[in-house]
Parts: C-alpha cells; structure tokens; sequence
C-alpha cells in the first residue's frame, strides 16, 4: 500500500520536475581552468599510450621485397604483359633477402598488392557466399557474374574474386637448407568454419578460356583451402597486405634468405606491385608507426595547448 | 468621427435598414466569406412528423471531425505524408535501390523511411482517435426529444429533421433550431453566442406569437406545421424561411433561430423544432481549417536541405566522373573483356557516368536527414503540450487557465519575435472596470488613490499615505469603493441627499444590463455589454438600490434606507423609452415611470455632452464638477455625466408619438430617432459623476520593460482615444519623458477646418498631404537623432485616420522607416482591418518577426497577420483564442512564453538542426572518402543495416533528449537578463557561419575516421599475423562514428540530465548489442557472410582498443578546442551568463527569489513607471462608454439581430477562413 503510494508520489515528482523542466542536472560550464585540465588529461593520457604503441611496432622486424620488374627478365621487360600471359616461359625467379635485425618466430610472410581494387563494386559483390558452403547444393550462381558457369556448368567456387586467386609461390632457403612453411591457420578461423563448406570441393574451376589466377585441387574442400580464404576477405584499400604462411625458426641477424618464387600472378596488365614482405609480429601487431605517432601527437598537441591556454590565461585572466 | 466608427455606423445602418425590408421580403443574403451555391429547391420540413421527412432524407445529427476513417486512413494518411520532399526523395532512392545499380540493398533506405513513416502515421491516428473520441462524445450528449406526448432522452446523433426538442437552461442546441416557445413571457429567450462570434454578452430570440404555446409536451405534440426554408448554407447572420400553421403563412428571421453551438441562459427551457442538422448546420459549415503557418526556422532548414541536395548532386558528380575516368579494360580482375553490363563498360563511358551517378546517389542519400522533420515534430510536440500547457508560471490560479499552445509549429519562432503588437483593452488593462470615486451634489466621495496619483504624488515628494480602508468596506469585482459617508445608508445624513437618491436611482434605471442568477445580492451576476455599465449597477447594488429583474417593460429594484434606515421595499419601473447608446451621441437615457405616476428621465453619457445639454443656473454645481471631472480624468479614471429630468405627461406624450414615429420610419430612421432624442434629452438637471478604473492587467509594466530590454520592440494598437492610449502607454513603461515622441494626428485645426467643409474628395487629399508632411518632418528629425550617438529614445503616435493614409502605398515605406526607428509606437483609433494592415507592413515591408497578442474579436485579424498570434483567454469570449496559435491568461506570461520557452525552444531547435546535419555529414562524407579509393565504383562501406539504422537507432534518441532537455540558462536567469533574447532575434545560433563550421568540423571529423583507420589496419594486426578485410575495417570506422558523434552531442548539451546519460550511452550500447547479435548470429535466409564474427575478430585485438580511445579523441580536439576558444575569446551572451552564475544551484525554489533580488518588485516597478508620467497631465476627463460591441448588444435588446461587424469583415477578407467552433463544452 504505502510503498505503492510512494512509488506513485515518486512518479509525480518525476513527471511534475519534467513538466516544470526542471530536472536535476549537471551543468559542465567549460571554463578556461577545464579546458586546461582536459587537455592536460589528455596528453597525460596519451603520450604514455603512444610510446607504448610505438615501441610494440619498433619491436616488429619487417623485410619487404619488390619482386614484380626484377622478376620479369631483361628482354623481357618492354612487354611485361604478354611475358606473364605466356605459359610456355617458366616464371621462377630467385630473391635475397638479407635479414638484418634478429628475427623471433613465427615470422610471417605477406604478399602486397598495389593499385589491385579488390574493394571495387563490381568485384566484391561477384561472389556466392551460400555456394562456398553448400556448394553445388546451391544452384543460384547469379551473383557470380561475370564468372558464374563454364560450359553451362556451375563453376565451384564461382565469381570474380575466386577466379582472380593469386597464385604466386614462395620457396624460402637458408643457408642451403629449406625454410619450412606453414602455410595452415592463416584464414581467420571463422572464415573456415563458417563461411568455406567442409564438404565443398572446387568443381569446374579456371576452365574457361580465360585463367584469372590460381587453381585448386579439387581434392581439397573448400574449407580447407586457406589461400583461397584469405583471398577471399576482400581487402578494404586498393593496396593491401595478405598472409601467405608462417616460417616458425628464428632468422639471426645477416642472414640471407633466398626465396625462390613463381612469378605467374599478372599484375604488369594494370601497373600494380608485388612485394614481399616477411615481419615478426608484436603483440599490437605488425610494424605500423601510425597509432603510436597519432597518439603521442595528440597528447603533445593537447599539452601544447593546455601550456598556450595556461599561458594566455595568466596574461589575461578574467 | 474615427475611421472605424465610419465603418461600424454605416454598415450598421445599411443593415437596419434592409432588415425592416427584410420583414417582407426574404430574398437577401448578406455573403458573409464564401455562402456555398444554394440548391434552388427549398427545403420543407415537416414538424413533428417523422414519416413525412423521412423522403427527403435529410442528413442525420451525428458529426466527424476526424481526417480518416478506418479504410481511409492508410492511403490518405501516405499521401500527406509523401507530400514531404525529404520522404518523397526517399521514397525514390528506395524504389532506386531495388535496381541492380544500387550498391546498398534497399532495405539501407526502406527502414528509416518506413520507422519514419510509422511514426508520423502513428501520430496522426492517434490525434485523429482523439478527435473520433470528441465527436462520440458530443454524438451522444442527451437531449430531451418529443415523443408520444413525452420528453424521452436521447443522444444528439439520433435527432432528425422535423423533431420537436427541448433544450434547458445552460444547454447547448444540438442543431440548427427553429424557436417556438420559451418559459420567459412573451416566448423570449437569451442566448450565449460565445462559441460562434466569441461574444459572451447575451443575445434574444423571441419565437413567432402564434406558437408561445407550445410549452409542455401535452401541447406540443399538437404542433402540426410546415417549414419551408433555404437550403443549409453558411452564413450565420441569415436565415429566410416560412413557418405554415393552418394555411397561414408566417415570415421567419434570424430571430427566430437557435444555432447548434449557442446555449441557453436565463431561461428555464425552450421548446423548438430541427431544421438543420449534423454537417448541414451553420456552424459545422463555417468550419475550415486553420491555414498552418510555418515557422522562419523551419524555411531556413529547406534552404539548408536544398544546399544538402546540391552538396549531394556535386559529391555524386565527382564520384560519376571520376567512375567513368577510372573504368579501363587494364584491370582484368573485374573481368570487363566479356560482354560486360552497361554500367561497367568502358566502351561507353557516359553511360558509365550517368548510371554511376545513380548508384551514388543510393549510396549518399544519409546525406539527407530523412528522420530531421519526424524528431522536430516530436521534440515540438513535447515542448508544446509538456511544457508551455504545463509551466505552472503561465498557469491562472485565479481563472484556472493554463497557457495553451494550440499549434506546434511555431515554438522556436517564439524565441526570435522581434515586434509585438498588442492590444490595449483585455490585454495590457483587465477589462476590469471598478467603480472608484464619485461626486455627487458637489462633492467628491471615494477615499481610494489610483496608481497614477499615487505616482504623480510621491514625484512630488508626498508621503503618500495609505487611507486605511473601514472595517465594513466591500470590495467586489468591479467595485473598489470605499466611503463612509455613503455606504449602509449614511448617505441620508449628507448635505444632498436628495441628489444622493437621484444619483442612485440614475445608476440603478439607466442602463441595458441583464441580471442573472439568483435574485439576491449575494448571488446575481450582472450581464452588460459594456464593462462600465455593470461596475456602474453594481455600485448601485453596494449603495442599496439593488436591480434584480428586468422585462422588456419593467426594472425591479430593491431599495434600503430610502424612506428610513434599514426599511427595504422591492420597486418597480416601468421603463417607457430607451434612447440608445451610440458612438455620435455618446450618451443613453431611459424614460421611466415610478409606480406613483412620476416620469423621470434619466440621462448618462460623456461630459461634453452632458454639459451642453443642461439646464441653465447652478453654475458653482457645474464648475465644482467639472474641476473634479478633470481630477478623476487626471487620476487615469473613466467618467460619466449622471443627470436627470422630471417629464410633464404631456409633454412626454406628444414626444412619445414622434418617437414611435421616427422609430417606424423605413429610411433614416438612426438619423431620426437621434433626432428625436434630441428633442427631450436638454434642460438636464446635473446629479454629478461617476468615476471608473479601468485596471491594468497584472505586472504589465514589469513585463513590457523587460521585453523592451530583450530588444522586443512594442507597439499597442488600440481603438481608444488617443489621450487614453497615452496614458496607458505611460503607465506600462511604453513612453516616458526622455522619449521623444512624434504625434501624428487628425485632430489638427487645419484638418478640421477643411472637414467642416465637407467635401470627401478635398478631405482625402488635404489630410494624405497633411500626413506626407509630417511624416517627412519626423524622418528627418529622427535620422538626425539616429545618427547623433547620445540620442533619445524615439516614439510615435499616430491615429487611425492618418494611418489610413500613412499606409498608402506612396507613404508606406516613409512610415515603415519612421516606425522601425522608434522604440515605441502607439496607434490609436485604429480598425481591426488596420491593425492586420499594419502587422502585415512590418511583417512583410521589414521581414521582421512579429507577434500579435490580443483578447477580441477585433484582433482576429492581427492575430492571424502575425507570424504568431497569442490571443488572451480572458474575459472576452473564445474568438481569438481561437485563431491564435498560442493562449495565455495574462499578458505577463508572455515573458515567460518569449523569454524562457522561446528562447528554449530555438536554441534547442536549432541544436537538433544543426546536429543532424553535422551527424548526416560526417557519415556520408567517410562514404565519399572511401569511394576515392574503390575506383569510383560506389562500392559501400558500410553494411547496409550500419547505415539503415545509424539514422534512426544509433543517433536518434539523444538528439531528441537535447532538443527536450537542454537549457543554457536555468529560467529565471532567462527573465533576469532578458538581453539574452537578442541573440535569438539576430538568429545567432542557425546563421549560414555556424552551419559552416559544423560543416568543417564535419569534413576535418571524416577525414580522421577514415584515414586513421584504413591507414593503421594496413598491416597486420594482432599477434596472429592475420589481416583485417574491408568489413574488419569499415566495422571499426562505423564503431567509431556512433561513439564520436554520440560523445560531440554531449559537448553541445549546456545541461546533462540522467535522460542524456541514458541516451547517449545506450545509443552506444545499442550499436555494440546490435553488432554482437548481427555478426554472431548467421541464419541460412540472411546470410550476411561479410559481417559474420567481425566484431569478436576486431575485439580480439588491441588494435581495436587504442583505436576506439584515439580516433574519438582525435576526432573531437578539433571540435574541443573550438569550442574552448570561442567560449574564451568569443563568448556568446549566454555562455557569460552561465559563468557569472555557475557556482549556483539550479534550484526551483530559488526561482523567485533570484527575479526579485535585483529587481524591483511588478508593482514598484509599476509605480516607478508612473512617477515618469509627465508633469502637464492632459486636461482630457476620460469616457467611460468606450466599449465595442456596445452597439450590437444594445441591437439584440432591442430585438434588431446583431449587425455584421466590421471585424468580421475584416477577419474573413484577410484569412477566409474561421477556426473551427467547437461545442465541446457539453456536460
């Protein structure tokens, strides 16, 4: 009883503070003392975040190799376009790379594309996601144009990005003795067991008159095709990084790794790079100055500024 | 004679004269707006006769107001709303986006169209619901119907056409009726008009002699008759019909007609027949609706939305051009070598263009705020019924009126009102007349001091000395009186207490007043058409000569202490004649009989009149009078000449006969009964004066000097004298001595010279010249004064005539100049039709906001020129209450409508504008940025459900919050530095300069949303070594725009409640809750791959973390130390305010405390206004008779139904149109 009566008096009051607009608040009065202590706060804050940021990147050792002309052979170089179109040339092509600070495993090799849309339009959208995990249970191709069916048959996986897989390799050697590559758990694990059918093998694929890319066996399920995972997350920039494997031992310093690589992948059509890049992994990630210098140029800006507006608050005070 | 007075006399006379043709001859129509065609056929009713009507199958009794019904409801309902540009647009980029070349699936538009769809629906239906429960409401009122020699009760909706009725006292007609019989004698009824004209004063009805009869049921359901009648139409001062009883045939008039909406007083019940019922009555047909005015905020926002729609065309423009740049056979990953659809073909690259350009426009349509106009309505919706209806400091304790916002539409106007013209009478004075001093025989009676003597007093130094009122004095309404020389009967032992009798008796005859209630002095409540004359038989109740009734023949007065002390005897007059009132004659007498034989005339009216009028000798009677005249007149008080004349009988009756002559005569019968009235209204005995205060309305000179001090420029348009005016406008603070006053007036020598001669076309021309002349004068003068740096403060006073002239095109912008360079303006004598004239000049000539605030029928018209009427819901009836878009009770509330709510509602409004605009940008331009780097391709960003529901889930409710809640300065402080308004009136915070810089911060905010994160997620992010794709980053982008842009609406909010914490945070936490279930769940229908476990991706990363804590910061230091700087080197009125007065509590309860601390109190602020009255007060002895709607009350007593006014004429010219009377007061 009583309590009911409380809680309707309380309602009252509530809608009688409302009415009367008259409802308990906070008024923050950004007065000169406040925006000096916030921005004081805010460099306090992040400058140390910065560092730390920073030094997680500086920590990370990268080594990137632009393959893509050196690859291509002397005479060959005036017509790239029609050297990559060839089949008959074979493409291998040997690097070195010199490591020169020590490497910790695991040490993760990335291919890097540039001037590739893989955000464009027409690209992300020519895909089947229900085909990638039923496969040919799923018979509506539609979306996959331009590269829905081969022979009026479905091809499995169809679309644009599955056509255009990358299919560059990378051998790596040290001192005469093969760096062993783990090319498993690369595709985020979501993708593979959500996304890629376990029971899903690739059916009628780079049969057309035109090859985009890389092959698969169609003895592998689709859920186990990590290339094709990763390549199938499309990137959000034109220029884009994606994991190729994993070398599990540590590189010391002055070593040379030699890669040996096939260069079948034409990026010469479009003017777009290749590289590659082998980097360690802290735990922010790989090596991107970019957060560190954002934070710790907002911290010092915002202490510059706190010390302009102490400053100015000194000489005219209010 | 005035402008207005030419008007009101001339149509008054017209219409006396056709009504007496009238009698015979039923064919006129006075076209009162638009009389809908008329069927030629007339209608013929049968009465009492259910069978025989049922033929012609008349209309039922029921009404609907609403807009729908329940089949019409969904496509009407969608067509006013795709009338909307924004929804319409939406509407297309919806139907847009189901084509293949959109990038967003439709459901990105069709959500927030439909959400805001179903909200407007909702609203209209349940407005409308409530309209349906109105109408049932009145459908099923009980009325007493005849049936089997019976009254049965049944609701309204079941009457019909023909049905003999009977409606009781204080009840309301439930159709168009005809009146046959009455309970009062003489089958007489009084009728209240208010809901059809607003006029409270009573109206009679007399039926037709030949059915007095048919009072009771027995007799009634003998009725058998005819009524033949035209067809329903629209007008409601016309009916033309005849009533057939037995082959005779009997001419019927207005008089003999109830409208549906009148009721009924003073009257036990009436009887009656239907003759129009439901939609076909006069008032259902004059209802139209109100034309909705929109507010200037609001027209600013298309021109706003219509930069947004070209912003929008250029951003689609340069992404179109650069898709069909970009398009090239090179890259063969887009597999373009085949037969490749016509939006990527290279080979035709205009077409690429043009389709791309469709695709973006899908893609930018968040650009437009689609949800803006639907949060506006609500905000407004909330702040008008919530907060203006219910702010218990607009509230009337004493008549139980709150303030009443009758549209939304207009609340942010209220805050930028920069002219307010206002009425005099009902809305800066009461309306409100005491009576308050006397003089009689000679000698002043009445103890009490006015406002203006006590100021002119202590100017003078006096120590003015409160008369301790006596024990036993009365106060009543109307009645401020107090001497104990004349109360309870003291009056006998007066030196003149002959006069005194005279003097009462005069008080107690001579007047049109009705009583009403009981007849006992406790309980009756006088009915008069002009406040004066009620005061004036009220006086004479509290001196013992109480009037009870009245008949059409007769005045019963109860009159104590006459013979001796304590004897009281009931008295009767007959009362003979009744020479009217009018404004040329300026006074009225009656003609009485004492029931011993004596005949009396009683004479009351202006002094000037009077004064001529009197019998020669006692002339020290008459001096000592008219000094005191001129005291009461200096004083501010109204007066009357009482005077009084004993008639031979013979005399009397030869006069009698020339009477009833000139009153039977058919042409120029005004002109002859003045005449003849003139005949025995001289040789008056003099009895003395009566003394009458016309009160100001409450803190009205506090409330005018605070508006003038929030740069609110006044002007009062009045129809008094402009001596009168003057005073008021003294006594409210409006002018003072430093002023310099311009005087523009009519009453010149020159001017009256020249009309003496009488020749139209030479007075027009004489006074347009006189008026250029002087106008040009006062320009000149006041330039000067403009220009010199120490000026005084300029006024100008002009009357209506000259302003009829003033606003002669060729002068109008001379006036206009003139005008806006005064702070004060004073017109006086004006028409209603003038008053429009001049709030349009301004209105439209200045493009200043303007405000009109009025309480009668007479300032409909303003009320509804304005940009915002405010009609004051007083004494005067409902009809400008009824027009206007806002209702308060006292003129005083406008301080609190303008200075708290307005300014409120604007700085709100235009927070909620500007921040959606800001919100829309920012979003749509991280679109844009990305577009750069998908080769043109208009490749989203976002999933589509990010961006269907940014607009109405993740940004939604806070906004509305802030546009409810947010205050810069508590109230009180609003009324304290009224300075504050300006910035409304300058439109500070929705200027072209602010929106810009929303707009650059909104790009500088873009830019460091997408760069910042697409640049740091170019590398490998967490320990794994994986990489983000597309969805991952443009994820972590959107989850920083719903942070960011939640996080920059508290930064605007100048008060955070526990609703902005609530808001902004689950706004937030909507977003997070929304993408946990979205991307964790994957349903084999909606498999929204791209999306799935993004978020527990992105979350196990630090990235994420450090991103989430930079990117808002970095996104807001702009925005922070923009605001940081402005507030320190650049503040705003406000933002000063608030740091003066930051340290204190927003307490409720200090709200008054804080207005007066540095204040004066209303009332010595008021004196303080008087004691700047000038020192030469003019010699003018006030008139107390100066009441409109004098004239048409003295008609209906007469049984002449009311003349149009002309204030009708003028309301319907301008607006045609009539607010909807609604007789919903039925109980």
């Amino acid at each position: 009883m009583d309590t009911d009566r409380e809680r309707h008096r309380a309602r009252e009051t509530a809608f009688y503070l409302f009415t009367q607009q008259s409802l308990p608040a906070c008024k923050p009065v950004l007065t000169p003392g406040w925006v000096i202590a916030i921005f004081l706060f805010m460099g306090v804050i992040f400058i140390p975040v910065g560092l730390v940021t920073l030094r997680a990147s500086h920590c990370v050792v990268e080594i990137v190799d632009r393959y893509d002309i050196d690859c291509v052979p002397e005479p060959s170089r005036m017509d790239k376009v029609s050297y990559i179109q060839d089949d008959s040339i074979p493409k291998n092509c040997s690097r070195f790379m010199k490591v020169h600070k020590y490497m910790k495993a695991p040490i993760y090799i990335y291919y890097q594309l540039d001037n590739y849309y893989q955000n464009h339009r027409r690209y992300v959208k020519s895909r089947s996601d229900k085909q990638l995990l039923d496969g040919q249970k799923y018979h509506d191709t539609s979306s996959c144009q331009p590269v829905e069916s081969n022979n009026n048959r479905p091809i499995v996986p169809c679309g644009l990005i599955a056509w255009s897989l990358f299919n560059d390799t990378f051998e790596f050697i040290r001192e005469g003795a093969e760096l062993k590559v783990n090319r498993k758990n690369i595709a985020w694990k979501s993708d593979r067991s959500h996304k890629f059918g376990k029971n899903v093998y690739p059916f009628n694929f780079q049969n057309g008159t035109l090859i985009g890319g890389g092959k698969l066996n169609p003895e592998i399920p689709l859920s186990d095709q990590e290339d094709l995972i990763v390549w199938m997350r499309t990137s959000a920039l034109p220029s884009f990084r994606k994991l190729y494997g994993r070398i599990e031992e540590d590189l010391d310093v002055d070593d040379v790794v030699v890669v040996n690589l096939m260069n079948n992948y034409n990026t010469y059509s479009f003017g777009g790079k290749k590289k590659l890049a082998l980097s360690t992994s802290s735990w922010l990630g790989g090596k991107n100055d970019f957060l560190g210098h954002a934070c710790v140029f907002a911290g010092c800006s915002s202490l510059t500024l706190a010390i302009i507006f102490m400053l100015l608050h000194v000489k005219y005070r209010r | 004679m005035s402008g207005w007075d030419n008007i009101r006399s001339s149509t008054r006379s017209q219409q006396g004269r056709s009504h007496s043709l009238n009698q015979r001859e039923p064919s006129r129509t006075v076209t009162l707006g638009r009389v809908q065609p008329q069927a030629p056929a007339f209608r013929t009713i049968y009465c009492n006769d259910r069978d025989a009507n049922f033929a012609h199958r008349y209309r039922g009794n029921s009404v609907s107001t609403t807009k729908y019904n329940f089949f019409t409801f969904l496509p009407k309902g969608l067509y006013e709303q795709f009338r909307r540009v924004a929804n319409l647009y939406f509407l297309m980029v919806s139907i847009l986006s189901a084509t293949p070349y959109s990038p967003v699936h439709p459901v990105t538009n069709v959500v927030p169209l439909s959400l805001v769809l179903l909200v407007s629906l909702i609203k209209e239906a349940f407005e409308d619901w409530k309209r349906f429960q109105n109408d049932m409401a009145i459908n099923s009122t009980p009325v007493d119907v005849l049936q089997d020699q019976r009254w049965e009760s049944i609701p309204w909706k079941k009457l019909q056409v023909g049905d003999i009725i009977r409606v009781k006292q204080d009840g309301f007609f439930p159709a168009d009726m005809l009146l046959l019989a009455s309970t009062n004698a003489d089958g007489v009824c009084y009728i209240e008009t208010a809901n059809l004209d607003g006029e409270t004063n009573l109206k009679i009805r007399k039926a037709l002699e030949r059915t007095w009869d048919y009072v009771t049921p027995e007799k009634a359901c003998e009725f058998k008759g005819e009524v033949q009648c035209e067809q329903p139409n629209n007008s409601l001062y016309t009916f033309t019909g005849n009533l057939v009883i037995d082959n005779q045939t009997l001419p019927l008039s207005p008089n003999q007609i109830l409208l549906r909406g009148c009721s009924l007083k003073n009257t036990e019940f009436v009887v009656g027949v239907v003759i129009f019922t439901g939609h076909e009555t006069k008032v259902m047909m004059n209802s139209m609706n109100v034309p909705s005015k929109r507010s200037t905020l609001e027209r600013k926002l298309d021109k706003l939305i219509l930069t947004l729609f070209g912003t929008l065309f250029t951003m689609c423009l340069i992404g179109a051009i650069g898709s069909g740049v970009f398009i090239d056979r090179k890259y063969y990953f887009l597999g373009l070598s085949k037969s490749v659809e016509d939006q990527f073909n290279p080979n035709r690259r205009f077409l690429v263009v043009l389709l791309t350009m469709l695709t973006l426009l899908t893609l930018y349509s968040t650009i437009i705020p689609i949800s803006l106009y639907v949060s506006i309505e609500m905000v407004k919706f909330i702040q008008s019924t919530q907060f203006i209806n219910k702010d218990l400091n607009m509230y009337h304790a004493e008549t139980d009126t709150p303030a009443l916002a009758r549209t939304s539409n207009l609340n942010e106007e209220l805050g930028q009102v920069e002219y307010i013209f206002s009425d005099k009478t009902g809305t800066l004075t009461r309306n409100l007349m005491e009576f308050f001093k006397c003089t009689i025989g000679g000698e002043i009676y009445g103890t009490g001091m006015t406002e203006i003597e006590r100021g002119v007093a202590e100017r003078k130094g006096i120590k003015v000395q409160e008369v301790p009122t006596s024990i036993n004095s009365v106060r009543e309404k109307g009645f401020n009186f107090d001497d104990v020389r004349l109360m309870r009967g003291a009056w006998r032992n007066e030196p003149n207490p002959d006069a005194c009798k005279e003097f009462f008796r005069c008080l107690a005859i001579c007047h049109t007043v009705l009583p009403e209630g009981d007849e006992s002095p406790e309980k009756i409540k006088y009915q008069a058409a002009s406040p004066d004359e009620a005061a004036l038989v009220l006086a004479a109740k509290h001196f013992g000569f109480f009037f009870y009734r009245r008949t059409p023949t007769m005045i019963y007065v109860r009159e104590s202490h006459v013979e001796r002390m304590g004897k009281i005897q009931d008295v009767s007059y007959e009362i003979l004649n009744v020479l009217e009132f009018n404004s040329t004659r300026k006074r009225q007498s009656v003609v009485c009989r004492y029931p011993d034989g004596r005949l009396v005339l009683y004479c009351k009216g202006a002094d000037t009149v009077i004064y001529e009028r009197l019998v020669g000798g006692s002339d020290d009677l008459k001096k000592v009078t008219r000094e005191h005249l001129e005291k009461f007149g200096s004083a501010g008080l109204r007066t009357l000449c009482l005077a009084y004349k004993d008639l031979a009988p013979d005399v009397y009756e030869s006069w009698n006969e020339k009477f009833i002559q000139a009153k039977s005569s058919l042409r120029d019968r005004e002109r002859k009964l003045d005449e003849v009235a003139e005949l025995i209204e001289k040789d008056l005995i003099l009895i003395g004066a009566t003394a009458i205060e016309d009160k100001l309305q409450e803190g009205v000179p506090d409330c005018i000097e605070t508006l003038s001090r929030a740069g609110i420029k006044m002007w009062v348009l009045t129809g008094d004298k402009m001596e009168t005016a003057i005073n008021i406008a003294y006594a409210c603070n409006l002018l003072n001595n430093e002023m310099k006053q311009f005087i523009i007036s009519s009453e010149t020598d020159a001017i009256r010279e020249v009309e003496e001669r009488g020749d139209q076309v030479e007075i027009a021309r004489f006074i347009k010249e006189e008026v250029k002349k002087q106008l040009k004068k006062c320009l000149d003068e006041a330039q000067q004064y403009f220009h010199s740096v120490s000026g005084p403060k300029l006024a100008l006073i002009i009357d209506g005539k000259c302003l009829m002239y003033a606003l002669d095109p060729s002068l109008r912008i001379m006036l206009l100049n003139l005008s806006l360079n005064c702070s004060s303006v004073v017109c006086c004598r004006v028409s209603p039709l003038q008053k429009a004239q001049v709030t349009s000049l301004v209105k439209k000539g200045a493009r200043k906001i303007t405000l009109s605030i009025g309480d009668g029928a007479n300032d409909v018209s303003m009320i509804q020129a304005a940009h915002i009427g405010v009609g004051i819901s007083g004494l005067e009836g409902m009809q400008a209450v009824m027009a206007s878009d806002f209702a308060i009770a006292q003129f005083r509330f406008l301080k609190d409508l303008l200075l708290v709510h307005g300014r409120w509602s604007y700085i709100r409004l235009c927070k909620v504008v500007t921040y959606f605009f800001y919100k829309n940008l920012t979003f749509t331009l991280t679109q844009f940025w990305f577009t750069f780097y998908t080769g043109f391709s208009g490749q989203r960003f976002y999933d589509d459900w990010f961006q269907s529901l940014y607009n109405v889930i993740f940004t939604a409710l806070p906004v509305i919050i802030v546009g409810l809640f947010d205050k810069d300065v508590s109230s009180s402080l609003s009324k304290r530095y009224p300075e504050l308004y300006k910035e409304g009136i300058k439109n500070m915070f929705f200027k072209w300069r602010v929106v810009a810089i929303w707009a650059f911060f909104a790009v500088y905010q873009s830019l460091v949303f997408y760069y910042f994160v697409t640049v740091s997620s170019s590398t490998s992010q967490g320990s794994s070594g994986k990489m983000f794709g597309l969805w991952d980053v443009s994820t972590m982008a959107f989850t920083c725009v719903v942070v960011t842009v939640n996080l920059r609406l508290i930064m605007i909010c100048n008060s955070i409640t526990r609703w902005h914490y609530i808001s902004v945070g689950g706004s937030i936490v909507a977003w997070f809750l929304f993408i946990f279930l979205y991307s964790g769940i994957m349903t084999p229908y909606d498999r929204q791959e791209n999306i799935f476990w993004v978020i527990y991706v992105l979350m196990s990363t630090f990235y994420f973390y450090i991103t989430l804590l930079l990117v808002p910061v970095a996104a807001l230091l702009g925005d922070f130390l923009y605001l940081g700087v402005q507030r320190w080197f650049f503040p705003y009125d406000y933002q000063i305010v608030q740091e003066i007065h930051k340290d204190e509590a927003d307490d409720s309860g200090r709200t008054d405390l804080l207005g007066i601390d540095n204040q004066l109190t209303p009332d010595e602020a008021r004196s303080y206004a008087l004691s700047q009255l000038p020192r030469e007060l003019s010699k003018h002895t006030g008139f107390a008779f100066d009441s409109p709607g004098y004239e048409s009350f003295f008609a209906s007593q007469l049984g002449v139904y009311a003349p149009q006014k002309a204030w009708d004429v003028a309301r319907r010219a301008s607006m045609r149109s009539k607010p909807k009377p609604k007789p919903n007061k039925i109980n």
